[in-house]
């Protein structure tokens, strides 16, 4: 009960007035979910079926009115202009509520595997609200599954040191993503952007390429403090990240970066559709992915620039499908080898470029604001880098911490090493306390603004 | 839970040492530095025993040259104007630091509407630049409690330096000219495409004007004898933009020179580097200009 009245005492603090909607939401969650166990157990499917689809429809009714009914309305009434149909919409005032697709996607996957017999309905209302509003997840993510987290609800949780220890250190890794890294390298990157009229071809290309690292410092920092703090509460929740940019194609890409969101999507929409266009055989699974990326993309914002960006990574499916690529395992193994090297090298710079060019849709306020960049980039060609010397200084000091760290991650640390990365007590306080030091001297504090709090 | 508070107690211990540690190094990289940040602050604080103090921000720093002023007064002078919108909270912090260690004869405040406005790209965070100088006097402490900051820097001495550490390290080789006193040219002519007048429609800060009431107050009091001035600006708003230091100056019986739509600068691109901002030329013959009504002033 203190674990939820906190929750909810942090999200009020953010948005007092949709605490109450968080609250009704989670109580017809909790009973629909009570609803279709109720109905299974009387082995009557198709009403388990119905209350099930109240469920999402509640869930999907409730993102689409906060996030997307003005831009489909808008959207519509642009459309049928161009047939000379004069349609009128007042755009209404709604601030959506904040975490609101992080919560509706854990309240909707509790009723739909609750109906799939995944889990059996929580009889405690409590427990249920705590999986909802657990504030290190609420805002941000990641989005948790309700079997894993419930089952430890239900279980004594007794404190233990190492996880304590592991948790801070997450903490503190996330604030040295975010504080050291990310918001470092957004003084470079929103100051060619918010003025590229003014910037020069490659700084624009720079910029550019240092973006997706922002984003992956910024979003993944979250997560690692999010992750963290639970862990200290005695929780463990989903991993988001798993250094995306090791990634060799894009299929890897996807299943390394917002993981807790691309494996929600891929159980409750990708899966399904994929059953259902079995019979289209390759064409099936090509549109398949396709819809399940536009879900990808639009689920970050009603604006046409997600809905470009979900588009572009559905097709970077299309040719990992066609050559049988898709989902295969291209472990090389041999990393000494310096032609295996050379190509595991050339592999993940060619995805992350494909990734820097849906960073680039992504980031840009409006597909024209996007189009004007482009077009501003081809006629600027012979201007200068602009550089912030000291900014990028700290930065570059910054991300050679981070890769370092990956890459070790990656390539040298065993699977299951101690998380703690170091095993005797006096290494264990010295880095955390580096790690202090160096979020101190490197750190930006007065930007405190996530950029996944807005989606 | 005995382990955990076991590492909780090395990590502060260690912290503390590590931090106390780095801290005197930075501190002793800071005082060499030649960053135009450090340098300004750091001579400022702790070397300067110059009669004659320019303070201001960006405009002071780059329009008022110590050599000619003082070849045409006979007065010793040092530039420790600083860019970065500086305003009235970092001003008076670093009087405070001064007057900590030595009172200067003349100190000219080049103004700015910054130092009345509440301008939202220029508040009270500014003052954070003088954390290295943390605890060193009652008006710095007062100005960095203002930012929010005070205790964190009294704890953490590398706090004090945050995103520091290039310009500390590259600042050694030198990015401004110790032998300029302060002053740091701008070379090239500006590009008059699409220049308008600054125009400033913020709300009046009454905190601000008290501090810059303040300001004059502590210069009276140690006999200091203050002048506020206003250098040229490429283009000028058609409001009357310096009414309040005017009046205040007045009210105080303080020198206000106000050379701001002064018409041999007002629209001669060859002598400015930007609309705000005099170039090398412009400075120097400005410069040789204003020491006349300085010398008439003092």
């Amino acid at each position: 009960m203190f674990l939820l009245l906190s929750s909810y005492w942090f999200y009020s603090q953010i948005d007092i007035k949709m605490t109450l909607l968080l609250v009704i939401l989670t109580l017809v969650f909790w009973l629909l979910g009570r609803g279709v166990a109720y109905y299974l157990d009387k082995e009557d499917e198709k009403r388990a079926a119905i209350v099930t689809n109240v469920g999402v429809v509640i869930g999907i009714g409730a993102l689409f009115y906060f996030k997307y009914l003005n831009f489909f309305a808008e959207s519509v009434t642009s459309f049928a202009s161009l047939f000379n149909i004069h349609l009128s919409w007042t755009a209404l005032h709604l601030v959506v509520p904040v975490g609101l697709s992080f919560f509706t996607f854990k309240l909707m996957s509790y009723v739909l595997d609750i109906y799939h017999g995944k889990i059996l309905p929580e009889k405690n209302a409590i427990n249920f609200a705590n999986y909802i509003a657990f504030f290190p997840t609420i805002l941000s993510g990641p989005i948790d599954r309700p079997k894993p987290f419930l089952k430890q609800m239900n279980q004594t949780r007794l404190f233990n040191p190492d996880n304590f220890l592991i948790g801070f250190r997450r903490v503190l890794w996330g604030m040295f993503l975010k504080m050291c890294v990310a918001d470092r390298l957004d003084i470079y990157v929103s100051a060619i952007f918010n003025n590229y009229e003014h910037h020069s071809t490659i700084s624009i290309i720079f910029a550019s390429l240092l973006y997706p690292l922002q984003m992956y410092a910024d979003f993944g920092g979250y997560s690692e403090m999010a992750i963290g703090v639970a862990l200290i509460l005695g929780f463990q929740v989903a991993e988001n990240f798993k250094r995306p940019f090791f990634s060799t194609d894009i299929s890897e890409y996807w299943r390394r970066w917002h993981i807790s969101l691309t494996s929600w999507l891929t159980d409750y929409i990708f899966l399904p559709l994929n059953i259902k266009f079995r019979r289209f055989g390759i064409q099936g699974t090509m549109l398949a992915i396709i819809i399940n990326m536009l879900f990808v993309g639009l689920w970050h914002g009603a604006n046409w620039t997600f809905f470009v960006f979900g588009l572009y990574h559905g097709s970077l499916f299309i040719p990992l499908l066609l050559s049988g690529h898709l989902n295969k395992k291209k472990e090389i193994k041999n990393r000494t080898n310096i032609c295996s090297f050379f190509v595991l090298v050339t592999k993940i710079a060619s995805t992350y470029f494909l990734v820097t060019i849906g960073q680039f849709i992504f980031r840009a306020p409006s597909l024209s604001d996007a189009y004007a960049i482009i077009f501003h980039s081809f006629n600027s060609w012979n201007g200068n880098l602009f550089y912030d010397m000291p900014t990028l200084i700290n930065a570059i000091i910054c991300l050679i911490v981070l890769f370092y760290v990956d890459i070790k991650e990656e390539w040298f640390t065993p699977k299951g090493a101690n998380q703690l990365r170091w095993t005797k007590p006096y290494q264990v306080d010295l880095i955390l306390c580096l790690e202090i030091i160096c979020i101190l001297l490197f750190g930006v504090f007065d930007n405190n603004q996530f950029i996944y709090f807005q989606f | 839970m005995k382990k955990i508070i076991l590492h909780f107690i090395t990590i502060i211990c260690l912290f503390l040492l590590i931090d106390r540690i780095l801290g005197v190094g930075l501190g002793y990289l800071y005082r060499q530095s030649n960053a135009t940040d450090e340098y300004k602050i750091s001579y400022t604080v702790e070397s300067t025993n110059a009669s004659m103090l320019f303070m201001g921000s960006s405009r002071c720093l780059h329009h008022y040259v110590p050599s000619i002023i003082e070849k045409e007064l006979g007065i010793d002078c040092f530039n420790a104007g600083d860019w970065g919108i500086k305003n009235i909270y970092y001003y008076y912090g670093l009087l405070s630091n001064i007057l900590n260690r030595y009172t200067p004869k003349v100190i000219v405040l080049e103004i700015h509407p910054s130092e009345w406005l509440k301008l939202p790209f220029s508040g009270v965070e500014r003052a954070g630049s003088l954390a290295p100088y943390c605890g060193m006097s009652e008006g710095c402490d007062e100005m960095l409690k203002l930012t929010g900051n005070y205790y964190s820097y009294y704890i953490s001495t590398v706090y004090r330096y945050t995103g520091s550490l290039p310009n500390l390290l590259l600042g050694k080789w030198g990015a401004m000219d110790r032998n300029l006193k302060g002053w740091k040219p701008l070379d090239g002519a500006m590009d008059t495409t699409g220049v308008k007048a600054e125009e400033y429609p913020f709300p009046i800060d009454q905190e601000r004007i008290r501090l810059l009431e303040r300001f004059i107050k502590d210069c009276k009091q140690k006999n200091i004898h203050l002048i506020i001035i206003v250098s040229p600006m490429y283009a000028c708003s058609k409001e009357d933009v310096f009414k309040i230091p005017r009046e205040l100056a007045s009210k105080n019986n303080i020198p206000f020179i106000d050379h701001y739509r002064d018409s041999s600068f007002v629209g001669h691109p060859d002598l400015f580097y930007d609309f705000g901002h005099l170039n090398r030329k412009g400075a120097e013959v400005y410069s040789k200009k204003v020491c006349k009504e300085l010398n008439s002033n003092l």
